[in-house]
């Protein structure tokens, strides 16, 4: 750096006088502006001063002392957390008046729940729920009933989801929300919460019995205290705790039944999130009665208020802990409404519901699709977490089945053949890691997954290689193979072609996700159908190959019997699984060869970059999956070479959606009793009918008419696009 | 149009004097805030590939750059582009942006990289003429919880770098 160490400053300076901020144990204040005034008089324009560790790295990570968006330690109003407590920020109790007290609890209450909220998209814990007082101390509101169970509860459940999250370990955006250093998530007796939340549920209801009793009755009761003192609120307020105390507990035992390992608390658990939801409807409804009660005129829209209320809660400070939340000085964070935070808890509880509901006897191939599906509705971090925990417990599926076996049952291996020497083979352990990773992997974000996925390519090609030259290696080194080797040989050549025909369903997968994600521009679409029908093209291979090897061992075992003309006919028959990939493989032949042609025929034009080609961004895209030779050969003069031919007048004779609408009508009974399969037929018949529509038009009319565009929307299916024609 | 790019004067880095100009144009934009010392970093180290629009005499646009080795790759980096409200939609920011991706090509960069704001439409339309590709898309890159997509220009190599993928190790027989 030019200009940097400034000249040994020698200057005469009074000392440093002492500031009235208290000494620490190794520390003494001391003010130095005169010392840094003098410096700055004696340095040049563009000189900086630096000791011999001050590197290019401390300089980007340097802040401006004073700069309130660089500097965390600018104090904003307390230096501490028990100044503020000193200063009458969290009382306890809140207020003397017992019907202001317990509105203000149930607006604590929706403020934590809101914190909870923000926390969980994905800031956080130090600035959202633990900017809250009374959290922060746990033994102050010990003398409040209502608030300390209620603290305890959301300091348990807090705890409960940070382990979750923690557990799945994928090293994505979980590394933000599980930052828990210096935060009290650990209370003496939490694990006491429910009990103590049960106490106080009961003590409310017993209140809200008494209120609509007849007055006689209430009188009986001498020890009966209400809830507070004025009689024609009771019931109001009792109805808006209840649901909050009841919602609370609901949800932590569906996190703790969710918890219970090999799936075996699921079908309580739903039952749990039933309730969950139905108190949160109650939560909701109780906005109208907690916002007449609220005195005075509400500042601003009620939309952005984080309490039923809308009155700003008692006890939060999200500065407080500035220095405790995150490497970088934070910035200021905005707290999810209140209705929004409802909103996401419902989201959640329903995503969580899904999870619950899914099968625990799922053979892999299902697995992967159903963590596909679940994938659509966009579900949040900690839903995903649960999810992984569920299907990924101890290295193995549902906690239960050991890898080997999901992978030979997979792998259509016969089943007297499963149990094998072959499984404590490295290749075959190393397998089993890959299977166990790709189910984590697939349970994160879509744009972490899709990164991941093609990463991995390369270790699923290395162990097809490395399998195929252990066990050729040993089954070449005899000419006699004894039984148990031809065993062997036979379980390893099932296994192959499944890796085969996986190591393709993950480079689909990475290819697919790019259209959502939007990683590509329309320029680039040509390329990716055709690479994509490349790879379909693959899968159908291995997955045929894989079903004509189930049939050979089948045959050897003379289990199968070829008399009736019936079997012969299912032998002759397609399978749907087949016909439903040649589908999708008619229209990405379909799309790759429209996009070339009305490339080719000047209709889509694309101006040239100064910089580079088609090649390079052919190279960028799908670099992975060359450097993994998946598919082999699959080069950028290749794709050229097969599109470059392609004409308008070709298509309308070779319609490939055309085929795509046969093969939907021949296949739709198969797959009648599976709702997400039909569904996506009917959406694959949408796009093969409009696209074919669209073609015809282009080719009769595009010669006549120069104003028709063409452009290319997803409105029909999320990766296959419709051709959109219109007068410009 | 073009009259008013006639008017526009771009300039190379030059010094100090220009370092104020470049951050007031910069920090207005930015919601997260660079130290000095960062632009410092920048400017000193490669002043060749930061450039100014000139407006008369007033500066109305800014590219900030970097280049080195990374993961044995010998790559470029845009850091910042800056061009005021009122002079956007002329073309400035891409002259700016092609005198820095130029020097980064003769300086025998391989590849060129940013990241953008999923939403920023003009970026993403300016980079794509170039020819960058949207590699990666970041998840919540941004502080203010928006996603990024990690941008890519790959400049063309000399055919006898390409590896021939027939003979590479992992290829299926």
């Amino acid at each position: 750096m030019a200009g940097t160490i400034a000249e040994e400053a020698t200057v005469d300076l009074p000392l440093p006088e002492r500031t009235p901020i208290p000494s620490g144990d190794h520390s003494v204040w001391a003010d130095v502006s005169p010392l840094l005034d003098a410096a700055c008089q004696d340095l040049q324009d563009g000189m900086l001063i630096h000791g011999d560790n001050f590197n290019l790295f401390a300089a980007m990570s340097a802040l401006e002392i004073m700069d309130p968006k660089m500097d965390s330690g600018i104090v904003c109003k307390y230096y501490s957390v028990d100044e503020a407590i000193e200063d009458g920020a969290a009382p306890v109790p809140i207020s003397s008046d017992r019907t202001v007290d317990v509105q203000c609890t149930i607006d604590i209450m929706d403020h934590l729940l809101a914190c909870e909220a923000t926390w969980h998209k994905g800031h956080s814990l130090a600035q959202t729920v633990f900017s809250c007082i009374y959290l922060l101390r746990p033994d102050r509101t010990s003398s409040h009933a209502l608030l300390h169970s209620y603290c305890r509860v959301v300091r348990a459940t807090c705890k409960t989801v940070v382990s979750v999250v923690s557990d799945a370990r994928t090293h994505e955006e979980e590394d933000l929300f599980t930052m828990s250093y210096g935060l009290a998530l650990h209370g003496d007796g939490d694990d006491k919460c429910l009990s103590m939340l049960n106490a106080v549920e009961e003590t409310v209801n017993r209140q809200l019995r008494a209120c609509k009793a007849p007055s006689l009755k209430r009188r009986v009761l001498e020890d009966f205290v209400p809830l507070q003192n004025n009689l024609e609120l009771e019931e109001g307020y009792c109805k808006a705790l209840l649901c909050r105390l009841r919602f609370r507990k609901h949800f932590y035992h569906v996190l703790t039944c969710m918890k219970r390992p090999q799936g075996r608390g699921l079908e309580l658990a739903r039952k749990h999130i039933a309730s969950c939801i139905s108190e949160l409807e109650c939560i909701l409804n109780s906005s109208e009665f907690l916002r007449s009660r609220t005195v005075g005129t509400h500042e601003g829209s009620i939309e952005d208020k984080t309490t039923a209320s809308g009155c700003q809660p008692i006890g939060f400070d999200a500065s407080l802990n500035c220095r405790l939340s995150a490497p970088t000085p934070p910035r200021s964070i905005k707290i999810l409404s209140w209705k929004k935070a409802i909103e996401y808890f419902m989201k959640l509880l329903h995503d969580l519901d899904v999870i619950c509901s899914c099968p625990l006897d799922l053979s892999l191939e299902s697995v992967l699709h159903f963590v596909a599906e679940f994938q659509k509705s966009l579900p949040d971090l900690v839903a995903r977490a649960h999810l992984q925990r569920l299907l990924v417990e101890d290295g193995k599926l549902y906690g239960r089945d050991p890898v080997f076996g999901v992978i030979t049952r997979a792998a259509a291996v016969p089943d007297a053949t499963r149990i094998h020497d072959v499984q404590k083979h490295e290749s075959i352990v190393h397998l089993g890691q890959l299977v166990i990773n790709l189910l984590k992997i697939l349970c994160t974000n879509s744009a972490w997954q899709r990164r991941k996925l093609g990463k991995i390519l390369q270790d699923w090609r290395v162990v097809y290689i490395q399998l195929e030259m252990a066990f050729r290696k040993e089954s070449g080194e005899n000419t006699n193979f004894s039984n148990d080797e031809n065993v062997c040989r036979n379980v390893v050549q099932h296994i192959l072609v499944w890796v085969e025909e996986q190591t393709y369903w993950i480079a689909s997968r990475f290819l697919i996700l790019g259209f959502e994600l939007e990683l590509y521009s329309h320029s680039e679409f040509c390329m990716v159908y055709w690479y994509i029908y490349v790879v379909l093209i693959k899968i159908l291979e291995k997955k045929s190959l894989k079903m004509a090897v189930s049939n050979d061992s089948g045959k050897r075992r003379g289990k199968k019997k070829r008399d009736s003309v019936k079997d012969v006919a299912r032998d002759i028959r397609i399978p749907p699984a087949i016909l439903f990939l040649q589908c999708q493989i008619c229209l990405a032949e379909g799309l790759t060869t429209m996009l070339a042609a009305l490339r080719n025929e000047h209709m889509m034009v694309q101006s040239p970059s100064p910089f580079n080609t088609e090649h390079e961004r052919f190279i960028q895209h799908f670099e992975l999956l060359q450097k993994a030779c998946i598919p082999d050969q699959s080069s950028y003069p290749l794709f050229k070479d097969s599109t470059i031919q392609t004409r308008l007048s070709n298509l309308v004779r070779y319609d490939h959606f055309k085929d795509a609408q046969k093969i939907v009508k021949e296949v739709k009974s198969s797959f009648s009793n599976n709702p997400e399969k039909s569904a996506e037929l009917r959406r694959l018949e949408q796009v093969a009918e409009h696209n074919s529509i669209a073609l015809n038009i282009i080719s009769r009319a595009a010669a006549l008419d120069p104003s028709l565009k063409v452009s290319f929307e997803f409105n029909h299916h999320p990766y296959f696009a419709t051709a959109v024609v219109k007068r410009s | 149009m073009e009259s008013s790019e006639e008017l526009i004067e771009y300039v190379s880095y030059d010094g100090e004097d220009h370092l104020p100009l470049i951050m007031g144009l910069v920090d207005k934009e930015l919601s997260e805030p660079y130290s000095i010392f960062t632009y410092r970093y920048f400017v000193y180290l490669w002043p060749q590939l930061c450039f100014l629009a000139f407006h008369g005499g007033k500066c109305v646009g800014t590219v900030v750059c970097k280049m080195g080795e990374h993961r044995n790759t010998y790559r470029g980096y845009i850091a910042m582009l800056v061009v005021i409200d009122s002079y956007r939609g002329r073309g400035i920011a891409t002259q700016l942006v092609t005198r820095s991706i130029q020097v980064m090509m003769e300086s025998g960069c391989e590849e060129v990289t940013l990241e953008a704001e999923v939403t920023n439409k003009g970026a993403l339309a300016l980079y794509g003429r170039l020819g960058f590709i949207r590699a990666k898309r970041l998840f919540r890159y941004y502080l203010n919880g928006v996603d990024a997509f990690r941008l890519k220009l790959l400049f063309p190599r000399p055919h006898s770098g390409l590896i021939d993928f027939n003979t590479h190790p992992l290829s299926m027989s």
